[in-house]
């Protein structure tokens, strides 16, 4: 028997848009979850996916997709692949299992409510389809993690993470709440599946994979790039919303574009900056994250936006001069910050890798060269505990990552500049301008309050360090450290330093 | 390339294949393949087809083009899926020819 071709089919099990008469239509669709706004009611009838699938190919090609993950896991379960892996490599992986897993399940919630709320039967088609794939990502990031809790505790943190107060996942939930769990459907369909998986998920996903697979970890190139393919098919949820939205009110959707860009840039500038300029080993790097960036964000999706009909954001120039400083400032925080996270952050910061940097960011060396001198003259001189924090760094009351962000003055110097508001009898600190912006524009919408309101409020006793560590979850065993501090600062022994740190000894004989 | 569209296929023993599926599919167009190790793109200007017959050429009879989610990890411009083709173009080509510009 020959089967219908779904072309001939599949327009009447999908399109269940009927007229109800038991109930008004804002009772089953209301705008505070379906969020049309301005966009007239009948103007969803024209929404249609390009990437269209049914169930049974779903269901088939996912048990592809599963089989052939969890085959090459199997494969190598009993080598010693793992044992081999260069450890700022782990640390990339650690904080992707940790930083993603369950962002992935706040996802699938954010694909229920599409699926629930969407304002067309195709939409809620593909976003149950969505829901699906959320679901499977949370579990095998999980599942694959899981693997490794017997051979190091840190692993741990690929369930626990978001069960923490640690300020990285307060972060992302701030982040991520924002864009998956608090908006409306319309709103939520160009955040999160067009901007934040059109856009930002294929580098820490495809991109990334190139540096996994340089550096040995097949099972993660494999696990994280089967992701994306899922990503890929339902983003599509993204463009036809986009559609509709532009053509009927495109002011908002600009501004719902800018503001999950921003904060998608801040936070990938922490995530995936560091593990791709640092924490892979210089002979496994594919590209900088620069020119990943370039590759995936500047070109392929901003061509996209304007293909839409939208413009370059307003702060375009704010986050292209950010792509040579964000992550470098922000690698160095989480290396000097370095109990307060869950993997082994490596400097990074050899000769040989220095050199890497200044050809990759001319301006590096000008402008984080001398702080990383002072670290390395400390190390060498056996005084790590000069290169341990006693005190906290700002978060920034928008992104919740340190205001740690330098820009260069008229007078050629860089200085990190404070970017403040006062409101509501409150001054508010912000690590740039456009997050001081997103702030003001959205600042009626839900906001964490960042690790640091709540130690300057009170809520985290003993007011020191310890106390902080205790509140954030961060154990002796877990803690982060430099894994070899030897690997990048055994270049610069017996030089003459500067801007030596007495080490507690010496100053007690003095 | 002005408007490159296409997949970006991830790590696989297809690869090849497909990048051969898809020049037999769009003769006369030039068609750039850019190796990343765990990914390539592949892809050309404007548009480009892939069909189910000539995949069913490279990777067996009995090949289903659903099947090519599974390598495609992403795409550049908008995918337009059929029971056996899958199309490329750049995203404001519907609108362009909406407008009567082509």
């Amino acid at each position: 028997m020959s089967l219908l071709r779904r072309e001939e089919w599949q327009h009447f099990v999908r399109d269940v848009d009927w007229a109800f008469s038991y109930v008004d239509d804002e009772a089953v669709y209301p705008e505070w979850h379906s969020g049309t706004g301005k966009v007239p009611r009948e103007a969803w009838l024209k929404w249609e996916e390009d990437y269209k699938v049914t169930y049974p190919e779903y269901v088939a090609t996912q048990r592809e997709k599963e089989s052939a993950a969890y085959a090459v896991k199997a494969a190598l379960q009993r080598s010693s692949s793992f044992d081999t892996l260069d450890e700022g490599w782990k640390s990339s992986t650690k904080m992707h299992f940790g930083g993603i897993a369950l962002v992935e399940y706040a996802a699938m919630l954010g694909e229920l409510k599409m699926a629930r709320f969407g304002l067309n039967g195709a939409w809620r088609n593909m976003a149950t389809f969505g829901q699906l794939d959320e679901l499977r990502h949370s579990q095998i990031t999980t599942f694959f993690g899981h693997e490794f809790v017997g051979k190091d505790p840190q692993y741990d943190w690929t369930q626990k993470t978001f069960h923490t107060n640690c300020w990285v996942p307060i972060s992302l939930r701030n982040l991520f709440d924002g864009m998956m769990i608090a908006p409306n459907v319309v709103d939520l369909a160009i955040e999160l599946p067009f901007t934040f998986e059109t856009g930002f998920t294929n580098l820490q996903f495809v991109a990334l994979s190139a540096d996994a697979l340089q550096s040995g970890d097949v099972n993660f190139a494999n696990m994280i790039s089967s992701i994306q393919t899922d990503e890929a098919r339902h983003s599509q949820q993204g463009g036809p919303t986009l559609e509709i939205l532009v053509e009927h009110d495109p002011v908002r959707a600009q501004w719902v574009i800018e503001k999950s860009f921003w904060g998608s840039a801040r936070a990938f500038a922490a995530l995936t900056g560091p593990a791709m300029d640092y924490y892979t080993p210089l002979e496994h790097r594919k590209q900088s994250y620069r020119e990943f960036m370039e590759e995936w964000i500047i070109d392929q999706y901003i061509r996209t936006i304007q293909d839409y009909g939208l413009k370059k954001p307003w702060f375009w120039d704010e986050f292209m001069r950010g792509l040579d400083t964000w992550h470098h400032a922000l690698h160095m925080g989480l290396w000097f910050w370095r109990p307060t996270i869950w993997w082994r952050p490596k400097a990074g910061v050899s000769k040989d890798e220095r050199e890497w940097l200044r050809e990759k960011y001319p301006n590096w060396e000008g402008v984080y060269g001398d702080k990383w001198d002072v670290i390395i003259d400390n190390i060498n001189a056996n005084n790590v505990e000069a290169t341990l924090p006693e005190t906290l760094p700002w978060l920034c009351n928008m992104c919740h990552l340190p205001a740690c962000n330098p820009t260069q003055s008229r007078d050629g110097s860089w200085r990190v500049r404070d970017w403040s508001l006062k409101y509501d009898g409150k001054t508010h600190h912000f690590c740039t301008n456009a997050c001081r912006q997103i702030w003001w524009k959205d600042r009626d919408n839900v906001n964490h309050e960042t690790v640091i309101d709540r130690f300057l409020a009170g809520q985290i006793q003993p007011m020191d360090v310890s106390g902080i560590l205790g509140y954030m979850g961060l154990t002796p065993d877990v803690m982060g450290d430099d894994p070899d501090y030897a690997a990048w600062t055994k270049d610069y022994v017996g030089r003459s330093a500067t801007g030596l740190a007495l080490a507690p000894a010496e100053s007690e004989e003095s | 390339m002005k408007n490159p569209v296409g997949p970006i296929l991830r790590m696989g023993d297809e690869i090849d294949k497909v990048v051969a599926a898809i020049e037999d599919d769009n003769p006369g167009k030039e068609i750039e393949v850019i190796d990343r190790g765990s990914y390539v793109r592949v892809q050309a200007e404007d548009r480009i087809t892939l069909t189910q017959q000539t995949l069913r050429a490279y990777l067996g009879a009995d090949y289903a083009i659903r099947s090519l989610e599974a390598i495609m990890s992403s795409f550049n411009g908008r995918i337009i899926t059929t029971s056996d083709s899958i199309t490329w173009e750049k995203v404001s080509a519907r609108r362009d020819a909406l407008a009567g510009r082509e």
